[in-house]
Order: structure tokens, then C-alpha cells, then sequence
């Protein structure tokens, strides 16, 4: 998806962003109402301007359509429901792109909210399993049986299994955790801000070995809202214009056999260059990198997918001194990420490309925004979305891209 | 373990599981051994698959060890590949959570929890498979 140019060629315009984290007491749809709220007034534009809503809920499952009809949005010409899991907020930018350019909708919001937590003392870890606890029917209960409940055993499968062929440590895996929470001090809105170090992630507990507790994301409640409008529409608006230059999606569909590639391949192989493509520009052309973190090993893997290293070197690339952090090569996950700042799903990265591409980062801001490569990650790396987003039109962006 | 009760989707492989045999699917078109979830072929579409006793033989791809809170022993589950090529997420019993290795050689036992169905785990084989 891209090749975009001219008067219809789909911008971000506005960004809306809740309360996050430990707020109780507050409904998915209450927290997406918010988030659109502020997403009309951040690009200036009034509640009646949009028409169009895609809505995405996460595990409350209490967002719907009915968010329409709640905030008052009338005579709508674009209204669905999207449901990729952390891959979604990317594909919902992608649906609300091809509608602006198509003529479909002018103004669609794509929101996303969720509240798990829903009171004070309640773990992460248990407002993500306790869903399939009680589960005594059907194949995944066999799942449940083996003790393979929620996110964290699962995904440590995966990162076992790239261990097992490339000989990648928990000490590498750290040093992306390390990393991101040094990026997380820059950021008002990260809910960790306190500099950790290798040895206190070596010494963080043991949650689904080999994943420790600073390898997992956090549980936020919440909600983000981004707003997409044409070129022409967003050059009298609020704030600077964030292009969708390219998208693209890879959803495997990892065989249960000898045939899968699951731990050692994901989607983002095949949506990460064909994003790039579509934009026109080449990995080398990218200044801001902000890849979904629900592990630190779900960035590793996408770097590699990418192609910022080869595969296998994930590992030995992000613990390469001068690569990652602040001070390093590659802007990676500048907001802290879902490890360290926040957790809303693909909205993490998402977010915090926007506000770097407007130059909006305040301490944490890269010095050069031009491009940035946004990735969402659903399921157990079964569903995967890029978004390729500048500061200029395409043309502009290859323009620039010479240096 | 919790206690799993059949269900229409399941009913077939628990009573394999209580004969002590671990069903897989197996294509009818093209002959590929398929996890038992599949409804159809991975390979070749096909949706005409039988049930069909495995050897219970399988290696080990990937394990996770999880710490119980209350501090008994740790839970280690994982993938296995069955020999007929099919994968299975299984809870690996009599096993040390150091020994784990990829590629180990592992044979199916069957656990019977109180008021549920009898379920497949995984156990080190007894002798290795060449």
C-alpha cells in the first residue's frame, strides 16, 4: 500500500492520547472517546469533521461501534470495527489511508482502548491470563493444560527456539531492555523512567524462562486516537502533517509441523520491505525506528526481519556497544516502547512515530525526523503490520533521500 | 493439571486418549500427518482428514520453564515435534529444567486428572531413537 501523491494522499493529522497506565474505573469506550476527543482538537478540526471511525478494542472487548453513536458522529461514511490484535493500529492506518485517497472518507479516526486493570494491586501478568484460566473445552484448553496460558509461555517458545538455532542469550535480549529504558527517561508519559542496568535485568524475576520480568511489556489502561485526512485537508491544519508513505501486512499462518518458521522468521520479513517499496524509500533512508515491544525478543526478531542485521545476529547486534540507546546508531523505540513507557497495543509505536516525525519528542526528540519505520505485532507473531511515515510528501522524501 | 472435559471438536481425540493412543489427523489426498486441531491440510487444502494413531515418539523444538508463585516445581512446557512430522504443545513430566535440550528425544504418557479426560504429556524416551 502506497505510491500516494497529490491533494488526496493520506496524512496523519492529529494524535489524541489519554491518561495511561494504572487509571481505574474507566470503560474501553470511555477511554476512546477521550482519545478521539483529543485527537479532533490536537489537529484542530471539530467532532463534526470526522466521517469516518475504525475502532479497535483490546482485551476489555467492551469497544465497539457503539463508540458512533456514544460520541454523537453522524452521517459516518466509513464505520468498522478492525481486529489484527498489536498489528491493528497499522492496519487501521492503512484502511483509513486507501479510503482518503480513494475519496471514500476525508476525516477518519482510528482508535484504539483498552482496561484490563481494573483495580489497584491487580498483576499485569493476570489481567492478560486470567482470561483462559478457566478453560476446560475446546484445543486451546489443551494448551491451558500444559501450562501454556496467555502471552508470556507462548512467546517464550518463540525466543527459545531462536536461542536453539542462533545462540541468542537472555544478556542480548537485556540489552534491549536497557536500552529502551533509557529512551523512557525523555518521556513524560513512560510509566518507568529509572535507568536499569544489564545485571538488574539479569536479576529482574524469572516470569516464562527465558523471559525475565523486565523482558515483558507493562498493562496499561487507555486509549490513542490518530486521525487521517488527505494532504490538502491537513496543510491549514493544527499541527505538522505526518505522511503515510507506505504500508504493507504479512499475516504467516505458521504451520503446526516440522514445515514452521515460527521463533526464526515473522511477518515483518515480508511486510517490512514491501511497507519500504511501496514508499519508495530503502531501510537505509530511515531515521526513527519504533517496533513493537511486547517482548524484547519481538524486537529482535524485527530487526532482523527488517533488516537492519542479518538473520541469526539479532542478538549480537542490538548488544553491540553504540547501536541502541539515546547515544546509539539506530533511534530505536525512542518513547521507552511498550517495555518501559506504555502499552496500547500498536498505538505504543505508532504514537511515538508521529510525535517524532513533528519533531514533538522534547528531550528525547532524534535530530533527524525524517522518516520513520513503524511495525505492529498480533498474536503470537502471527499477524504483523508496517507503516512507513515522513515529514514530506513522497516526492519530497526521495528527494532527500541522496545523502 | 486442570480437568478438561470433551467437547464436539475434541470428543474423537480424548477417546483416543483414553485407549492410551495419541490421535493426529492424517490427509486423505495427500497422506500428511497433521496436528489434531487442523481441519484441513496444511499442504494441500484438502479437508477430507482421518484420525490416526502416532507412535507417541517426538523431539523436543522448544520449552519454557515456568516458576510456580507457590513454590512447588516449575512447569515445563513446550513444543514437540512428533516423529509423523505434526506439532503438539505439551507439559513435559520427569524432566530436569537444565537437561532440557532441543532435538531430545521424548515418548507420550498419558496423565488422567480426576474428572477429566486423560491428556498427553511428554516424558524422556527410555531409549534413543536412532
Amino acid at each position: 500500500m502506497g505510491g500516494f501523491a497529490g491533494a488526496r494522499a493520506p496524512v496523519i493529522a492529529g494524535l489524541g492520547i489519554t491518561e495511561l497506565g494504572n487509571v481505574y474505573g474507566r470503560t474501553s469506550a470511555d477511554f476512546a472517546a477521550d482519545a478521539v476527543r483529543r485527537a479532533v482538537a490536537d489537529a484542530g478540526l471539530a467532532l463534526g469533521d470526522v466521517d469516518g471511525l475504525l475502532t479497535n478494542t483490546g482485551l476489555a472487548a467492551d469497544l465497539t461501534l457503539g463508540l458512533a453513536r456514544d460520541m454523537g458522529l453522524r452521517d459516518l461514511r466509513l464505520l468498522s470495527e478492525v481486529q489484527a490484535f498489536g498489528s491493528s493500529a497499522g492496519a487501521m492506518v492503512q484502511y483509513a489511508s486507501m479510503a482518503v485517497a480513494s475519496g471514500m472518507a476525508d476525516v477518519v479516526a482510528c482508535v484504539f482502548a483498552d482496561a484490563p486493570l481494573r483495580e489497584p494491586g491487580a498483576g499485569s501478568a493476570g489481567a492478560y491470563a486470567g482470561t483462559g484460566r478457566r478453560l476446560t473445552q475446546g484445543w486451546r484448553a489443551l494448551d491451558v493444560a500444559a501450562g501454556l496460558l496467555g502471552a508470556n509461555p507462548l512467546y517464550a517458545l518463540a525466543a527459545r527456539r531462536h536461542m536453539l538455532a542462533y545462540g541468542t542469550t537472555s544478556e542480548q535480549l537485556g540489552a534491549i531492555a536497557v536500552a529502551q529504558r533509557a529512551w523512557a527517561a525523555g518521556n513524560p508519559r513512560a510509566r518507568f523512567r529509572e535507568p536499569i542496568t544489564l545485571a538488574d535485568h539479569q536479576a529482574s524475576r524469572m516470569i516464562a524462562d527465558p523471559y525475565r520480568l523486565l523482558d515483558c511489556c507493562l498493562v496499561s489502561n487507555g486509549g490513542v486516537a490518530v486521525l487521517v485526512t488527505s494532504a490538502d485537508r491537513a496543510a491549514d491544519l493544527a499541527q505538522p502533517p505526518v505522511h503515510v508513505l507506505g504500508g504493507a501486512q504479512a499475516h504467516p499462518g505458521y504451520p503446526a509441523s516440522s514445515d514452521s518458521t515460527f521463533g526464526l522468521v515473522s511477518g515483518a520479513s515480508q511486510a517490512g520491505p514491501a511497507a519500504l517499496k511501496a514508499a519508495g524509500v530503502t531501510l537505509g533512508d530511515i531515521d526513527v525506528v519504533e517496533l513493537y515491544d511486547c517482548y524484547t525478543f519481538t524486537v529482535l526478531l524485527t530487526l532482523e526481519d527488517y533488516g537492519f542485521c542479518a538473520k541469526g545476529e539479532g542478538g549480537p547486534f542490538a548488544a553491540t556497544p553504540g547501536v541502541l540507546g539515546p547515544d546509539g546508531s539506530l533511534k530505536l523505540n525512542t518513547g521507552g516502547g511498550q517495555l518501559s513507557s506504555y502499552y496500547m497495543w500498536g498505538m505504543t509505536p505508532l504514537s511515538e512515530a508521529v510525535i517524532q516525525v513533528r519533531g514533538q519528542g522534547g528531550e528525547r526528540q532524534c535530530e533527524r525526523h525524517e522518516l520513520a519505520l513503524v511495525s505492529g505485532n498480533g498474536g503470537i507473531l502471527d499477524h504483523h503490520s508496517t507503516l512507513v511515515l515522513g515529514a514530506s510528501p513522497r516526492e519530497r522524501s526521495i528527494t532527500g533521500s541522496g545523502s | 493439571m486442570t480437568p478438561l472435559q470433551a467437547s464436539p471438536v475434541t470428543a474423537e481425540f480424548f477417546a483416543g486418549t483414553a485407549r492410551g493412543e495419541l490421535l493426529v489427523r492424517r490427509c486423505a489426498d495427500c497422506g500428511r500427518h497433521l496436528a489434531p486441531r487442523c481441519v484441513s491440510c496444511e499442504v494441500c487444502g484438502g479437508t477430507d482428514l482421518a484420525w490416526t494413531a502416532a507412535s507417541g515418539a517426538g523431539r523436543v523444538v522448544s520449552w519454557t520453564v515456568l516458576p510456580d508463585r507457590a513454590g512447588g516445581p516449575p512447569v515445563v512446557a513446550g513444543i514437540v515435534e512428533l516423529a509423523e512430522g505434526p506439532w503438539l504443545n505439551v507439559r513435559f513430566v520427569d524432566v530436569v529444567p537444565e537437561a532440557m535440550t532441543g532435538g531430545l528425544a521424548v515418548e507420550v504418557r498419558f496423565v488422567r486428572p480426576e474428572g477429566g479426560e486423560a491428556v498427553p504429556v511428554f516424558a524422556p524416551a527410555e531409549q534413543t531413537l536412532g
